[in-house]
């Protein structure tokens, strides 16, 4: 069995994982999420200090605090919800000549599996997103019969390093499908 | 080269930045691999305020340090995003490059507030390039800057549309073209008086009025006060897609012009006059004389080398190369610039560029620059790509 290979970039891990089944290798490719220790840190203070200072006013005057508290309490709440990624890992796994299961893993246990077969797989592209604030790369397969893409990471923005070599593997897998005989061709353009 | 604009110098590679328009959003690769970013960010009601000023700056720099950019280009346009890139590309330290297409005038409020917003942008700039010598004294009086900073380059001529017949008009009669808005600003008024003139000096002379305009009725008149029916031509109103046309059925083209398109002909290409109706009868005079020299083949290919569009894609890079060269001024030196705009003006922009840079030192502690991935080096014409071995596909973002 293959050494499961890692790199780390950009706030996401990335994990490799082949396993060698009984009739062909199954690749996983996982994306976690790295917990950055200093960050939550900073807004788990934060959001002590946003509860903690209407709790003072309150012992000085009265009823504007009560109000002020509510108010202080659902932006803390808010502030810790935007701020921590539900979303613990997400990954692909790619199964020759059968297809892909793209999955989500969620913080509280909960797994959510999309499988597409592979005939269905038109192509894996890799695409520049543009926001009125940033600029992004994501990974997309068309699949036949969507008029929209499909993302592969949902939520994820893992950077372009991360993605390619799960491009190429999605590449390869369905080229190979096309054409069961030349499995080491390289992708193509349309 | 490339409108709100980043650019490469070292490979000489262009990056264009711009609204979204309809539909058309995001990354998109044109002819020869120019790639255009069409970020879109709908400002607010009133285009000007304040609250777009800061928007654009986590988009801006995103898109400069992904795209390694070295020099960033601004066109003069209606649009803040031009002014607002510029802006930021201050900010962060870029060096930029300003060009003045003097579009539009000075008395509607439109252009007031647009002259405003652009000695701010002026104050400020690496270099200016102008489009005519006289736009190039009005831009170093109105902002301030040194003349050893801008640069004149003549925009360009669509040659391959305005091309002249094939056959050459015959000589007997001599046409001379007025295509313009029948306005007082266009000359109307001296229309009226010259015409008559110089149909009563030379039987030989006919005129086609091309354009609408509220002086029209009064050109009219004179027509039939002078019964010259058969010798002038009121066309009306001339779509574009006709102008040349109705230009190349004449000898002589009769325009007045307030900017320097002028200064932009030789001599013998042009005879200027005061606008004086006796003064211009003496220059049509002149013309008609000088008309049997004139091979109009000859001066189509003379026109064509002065102002083609590598011509001016040459002198533009001349530019950037001297905007590169200049050296980086600190945030103090810079901002004492601002402060001579005006007295209130100049301390608004003062604050308005330190409220910049506060800002982008905030999202510089959020998002360090390092954490902006850069775009590897990817050639989309031959699909070849630098850092990854193998192709590497990129589609138009949805």
């Amino acid at each position: 069995m293959v050494e499961p290979h890692s790199i780390t970039n950009g706030g996401y891990t990335y994990i490799h994982d082949v396993d060698k089944g009984p009739i062909e290798a199954i690749d996983t490719h996982h994306v976690i999420a790295r917990r950055n220790a200093a960050k939550s840190v900073i807004f788990n203070l934060s959001s002590f200090i946003l509860i903690a200072n209407p709790l003072f006013l309150f012992f000085v005057k009265d009823k504007l605090a009560m109000a002020l508290l509510w108010s202080l309490i659902l932006c803390a709440f808010f502030v810790k919800l935007f701020f921590q990624k539900p979303i613990e890992k997400e990954s692909v796994i790619i199964m020759p000549a059968f297809g892909v299961q793209l999955e989500t893993h969620y913080r509280s246990g909960r797994i959510i599996r999309r499988f597409i077969p592979i005939d269905k797989i038109l192509k894996a592209v890799v695409n520049e997103c543009v926001t009125p604030v940033t600029c992004y790369w994501t990974l997309s397969l068309i699949v036949r019969g969507e008029e929209e893409l499909t993302l592969v990471f949902k939520e994820f923005r893992p950077p372009l390093k991360l993605l390619v070599p799960i491009w190429k593997a999605l590449c390869a897998a369905t080229d190979s499908a096309d054409n069961p005989d030349a499995f080491t061709q390289e992708g193509s353009g349309s | 080269m490339n409108e709100k604009k980043g650019e490469r110098l070292i490979v000489s590679e262009v990056v264009v930045m711009t609204h979204a328009y309809g539909n058309r959003s995001g990354v998109r690769y044109m002819t020869g691999g120019l790639k255009v970013y069409y970020v879109p960010w709908k400002p607010f009601l009133m285009q000007n305020t304040l609250p777009t000023f800061y928007g654009t700056l986590p988009i801006i720099r995103t898109i400069l340090i992904r795209e390694k950019i070295s020099l960033v280009h601004g066109h003069q346009a209606f649009s803040t995003l031009c002014h607002e890139a510029l802006m930021h590309a201050r900010t962060m330290g870029y060096k930029v490059v300003f060009t003045d297409h003097s579009l539009y005038g000075f008395s509607d409020v439109g252009s007031i507030h647009m002259n405003k917003v652009l000695q701010f942008t002026l104050a400020d700039v690496t270099q200016a390039i102008c489009v005519s010598h006289t736009s190039k004294e009005n831009t170093v009086l109105r902002s301030g800057l040194p003349p050893e900073k801008v640069f004149v380059i003549p925009n360009a001529v669509d040659t391959a549309m305005f091309k002249p017949a094939l056959e050459r008009l015959s000589t007997d009669e001599v046409v001379i073209v007025v295509i313009s808005r029948l306005v007082y600003r266009k000359g109307a008024d001296l229309l009226v008086e010259v015409i008559p003139e110089v149909c009563r000096l030379y039987p030989n002379v006919r005129f086609i009025v091309g354009g609408d305009g509220p002086k029209r009725v009064r050109l009219e008149e004179m027509r039939e006060k002078h019964s010259l029916q058969d010798r002038v031509d009121m066309l009306g109103a001339v779509p574009h897609a006709k102008v040349q046309s109705v230009l190349i059925s004449g000898h002589i083209f009769l325009n007045r012009v307030f900017s320097s398109r002028d200064q932009v002909l030789p001599d013998d290409m042009i005879v200027l006059a005061e606008p004086d109706p006796a003064d211009m009868v003496r220059a049509i005079e002149k013309a008609i004389y000088r008309l049997p020299q004139v091979d109009p083949q000859a001066m189509h290919l003379r026109m064509k080398n002065l102002y083609s569009w590598h011509d001016v894609a040459k002198r533009t890079e001349i530019v950037y190369d001297r905007a590169l060269r200049c050296s980086s001024q600190n945030l103090l030196e810079r901002l004492s610039r601002y402060l001579s705009c005006g007295v209130w003006a100049g301390k608004i922009f003062f604050l308005v560029m330190i409220i910049d840079f506060l800002l982008w030192s905030l999202l510089r502690l959020w998002q360090p620059d390092v954490d902006i991935e850069v775009v590897p080096d990817f050639d989309p014409v031959h699909r070849e790509c630098g850092d990854f071995s193998g192709d590497m596909e990129d589609k138009c973002s949805q």
